[in-house]
């Protein structure tokens, strides 16, 4: 696991992933190197613990829409919370909100994804 | 499917663009320089797909550059390393003052970071470089890539905005150090200081000036001045006259009603101006005089620095009323003064007093005694009040001692100037007083009173001219100081006494003559009475004659004693000139005699010293090898190198009173120096060569 995961869990069959730090190109292939681990254990749902993010840039972003992708092969689906404004602008504008969802809470989370 | 989700160019446009708004937005949010950078940097970062990035800020205008920020990057690799302003990437930024992109190899500092790509713009105040903002390694997801152009003018655009809050941040903790800097003088000033504006509200108050006003800061602030002081009208009018006149007014010993509490003050009032010298207010200040500095400068005049000091930590002693305590009292009174004052002018008798006075009470201080009175021309002073330690009547008879040794020398100084000498009797008792401040709450004296104190002016009554009388319970009291010798006296009887007094009189050494402190004193007196338009006997020729005599006395072995006297002759040789030019030798012998006579000189040596003086007249008749040593010094330049340039003075000198032409001063040389001879060895020895040569070059003129 790299630093940019600090933990991976499993809550009510969705594969939480916990992040610290910048998403950019290094932290977008960790992100994608779990999910598609976990994608071949039989996993499809997932949500990221951004709380320790306060920073993206496009290429991050660009890494979690090819995860989406390969979601979207498996029926799969991915969602977000605890954003900091600034990355949730981001994701708005990059367009990732309109393939994935944003909750606000960990709760919200698993109970709408 | 992967084709339905793109990021197109026009969405990382709108990113760039939202970014840009934002941070142009958020940097005047921020009053903290390092929340700044680390918002610059990582907004930076995200924008342009940075993988790292960090911030150089200059520091306290030195040319080396600090980290101010850092994002995704080891900084440690870092450490140690210096960003010179003058060298490497900041001095090529410092030169173009644009942003730039960097191939990292180029530059062996960033090499550290192990990155390949950097993109770099300035962060300017005008036209200075104040920061760098530093971007590492374009991402992209075929890995890293240099940035481009584009990412040039964005971080550019970036820079730009970031300087404009970096330099306002920090003009703002400009502005708040100063601010504090100033409250905090302000605050800490002892003296009560408050502003008013136009309106002659109070916007600005130290805790001095509250503590004077006797209100809390809240309730003064705000409100109008002739509110705040509605009991006194002093400090109203005081404040509406400079209102009116712009001009500084000010009142000395203004006693202010302030809420119940009376305070006495120093009061000044000055108008406030703006930079364009209008008036916006006063400013007025208030100098407590009811605190430490009141007493301070009561008692200062009085007592020692170190009494004041201990009155201040006992504020008890401050109260009026007494207590019976043993003290040592000391009277000093002048012999004479009466009748001698009597044939001087009022101000020549203000003039002595006052000198006399300041001497002695600089001594009455050093010893830590406490002047109680001046009377007249009559001192007294109390040692052990209001503070008594062990000490008190040994300081009590030093004082005396040191008063009496000083007066010799002030007496020198005094004789040389023509002027009369001062002597003084002192008398010194110790016994049980009454002590205390004395008198109203208005005007108090701290003092003593007793039958002690009564002895005490009846033995200085009894000292004569130069004596220092002490009681036996005095002597009792420092005898065990071997250092002090006195002398039993016949007892005297006083008034109010049944039985005689029985005293003594202490040793000091009364008369002597101190040549150095003579040589000091002449020289004095020489440099400001010699005429100021000579130019050739002048201070500079009789110190050289005092250092050639000296020189020559030495050479022919001459005793330290003669030399003594020697020098002093020479320092009198010219004396005379003072007052008689053509008669200057008989005058200055005359003058030497009164003086040295005055001087306690041994009266057995004057008559050498006259006849030294005497024998430089022209031409020179000394008799004897002193005044030959003399004689030789008087006119030793006449065999030196300096023989022209003293030549050329004297020459000038001599034409203030009769034209003399360039001819008729060469034949006045001539004739002169084929006349004169040196009587000693040395100078026959020393000098001859030159002045033949001098004299050949003069006769060599002549024929010309």
């Amino acid at each position: 696991m790299s630093d940019f995961i600090t933990s991976v869990k499993e809550n009510n069959s969705i594969v939480i992933i916990e992040t610290n730090g910048y998403l950019n190109n290094v932290g977008g292939e960790a992100v994608s190197a779990v999910v598609y681990e976990k994608i071949a254990q039989g996993q499809s749902k997932f949500l990221i613990n951004m709380a320790g993010t306060k920073i993206v840039n496009s290429i991050g972003v660009s890494i979690l829409i090819e995860v989406i992708e390969k979601l979207q092969e498996v029926n799969g689906k991915i969602g977000y919370y605890n954003l900091a404004p600034i990355v949730s602008k981001t994701f708005n504008i990059m367009g990732l909100t309109k393939y994935s969802s944003v909750f606000e809470t960990e709760e919200a989370a698993v109970n709408g994804l | 499917m992967a084709s339905e989700i793109n990021i197109n160019d026009l969405q990382l446009k709108y990113l760039e663009l939202e970014t840009l708004l934002d941070i142009t937005n958020e940097l005047n949010t921020f009053d903290q320089v390092s929340d700044l950078l680390h918002e610059i940097l990582e907004k930076s970062c995200a924008v342009l797909n940075a993988s790292s990035g960090l911030i150089l800020i200059e520091e306290n205008n030195s040319d080396i550059f600090e980290i101010g920020a850092h994002f995704n990057i080891d900084i440690s690799v870092l450490k140690g390393l210096i960003f010179n302003k003058r060298k490497g990437l900041i001095h090529d930024i410092t030169q173009t003052g644009k942003a730039s992109t960097l191939k990292i190899e180029q530059d062996s500092l960033l090499s550290k970071t192990l990155c390949r790509y950097a993109l770099m713009a300035p962060l300017s105040e005008k036209k200075n470089l104040v920061g760098l903002i530093i971007l590492f390694d374009k991402e992209s997801r075929s890995g890293i890539s240099p940035f481009q152009d584009a990412d040039t003018n964005m971080l550019s655009a970036i820079a730009s905005q970031a300087s404009v809050a970096y330099n306002n941040i920090k003009l703002l903790e400009n502005i708040k150090e100063a601010k504090t800097f100033n409250d905090n003088v302000m605050q800490s000033i002892v003296t009560g200081v408050f502003t008013t504006n136009l309106m002659g509200e109070i916007n600005h108050i130290n805790r001095a000036a509250t503590t004077i006003i006797n209100l809390e800061k809240e309730q003064i602030l705000g409100n109008h001045y002739e509110y705040i002081f509605q009991f006194n009208d002093s400090v109203t009018h005081l404040i509406s006259k400079c209102e009116n006149d712009s001009v500084t007014l000010s009142e000395s010993q203004v006693i202010l009603d302030c809420n119940g509490k009376l305070t006495t003050v120093n009061i000044s009032v000055s108008p406030l101006l703006n930079d364009l010298n209008e008036p916006i207010g006063s400013v007025v200040a208030m100098e407590d005089l009811s605190n430490i500095d009141k007493l301070k400068s009561t008692f200062k005049k009085y007592i020692s620095k170190q009494i004041v000091d201990q009155l201040l930590e006992n504020e008890d002693m401050q109260n009026l009323g007494g207590q019976e305590q043993e003290v040592t009292i000391l009277f000093s009174d002048i012999r004479g003064f009466t009748s001698m004052s009597e044939t001087m002018a009022p101000n020549e008798v203000v003039d002595t007093l006052n000198e006399y006075f300041n001497l002695m009470i600089e001594i009455i201080f050093k010893y830590n005694g406490t002047l109680d009175k001046i009377i007249g021309d009559a001192l007294m002073v109390i040692y052990g009040a209001p503070n008594s330690t062990e000490k008190d009547t040994e300081n009590a008879v030093l004082t005396a001692i040191e008063m009496q040794e000083k007066l010799i020398e002030f007496n020198q100084r005094r004789i040389i100037n023509s002027l009369l000498p001062i002597t003084i009797g002192v008398g010194i008792n110790r016994g049980k007083v009454i002590s205390g401040n004395i008198g109203s709450r208005q005007q108090m004296n701290f003092t003593v009173i007793g039958d002690s104190v009564n002895l005490a002016s009846r033995l200085c009554s009894a000292a004569k001219a130069g004596e220092i009388i002490v009681s036996e319970t005095v002597w009792g009291n420092i005898k065990s100081n071997k250092l002090l010798k006195s002398r039993k006296l016949i007892p005297i009887k006083v008034k109010g006494k049944s039985l005689p007094i029985k005293i003594r009189e202490i040793a000091y050494p009364k008369s002597y003559f101190n040549y150095g402190v003579f040589y000091r004193m002449i020289e004095e007196y020489l440099v400001q009475r010699l005429p100021k338009d000579f130019t050739y006997h002048t201070i500079h020729h009789i110190r050289d004659v005092v250092k050639q005599s000296e020189r020559i006395g030495k050479k022919e072995k001459l005793s330290k004693d003669d030399i003594a006297d020697l020098k002093l002759a020479a320092w009198l040789h010219d004396v005379g000139y003072i007052w008689e030019p053509n008669r200057h030798e008989v005058r200055g012998a005359a003058y030497a005699k009164s003086i040295l006579s005055a001087l306690n000189f041994p009266a057995s040596k004057i008559g050498r010293i006259t006849d030294m003086i005497l024998a430089t007249k022209i031409p020179q008749s000394p008799k004897n090898i002193l005044e030959q040593v003399l004689c030789d010094a008087d006119l030793d330049y006449l065999g030196r190198k300096d023989y022209y340039d003293n030549s050329l003075l004297l020459l000038k000198e001599l034409r203030l009173n009769k034209e003399i032409s360039d001819s008729e001063w060469l034949k006045l040389q001539d004739s002169f120096l084929s006349k004169h001879s040196y009587f000693t060895k040395t100078s026959n020895s020393t000098r001859n060569k030159f002045k033949a040569q001098v004299l050949g070059s003069i006769k060599q003129s002549l024929k010309i």
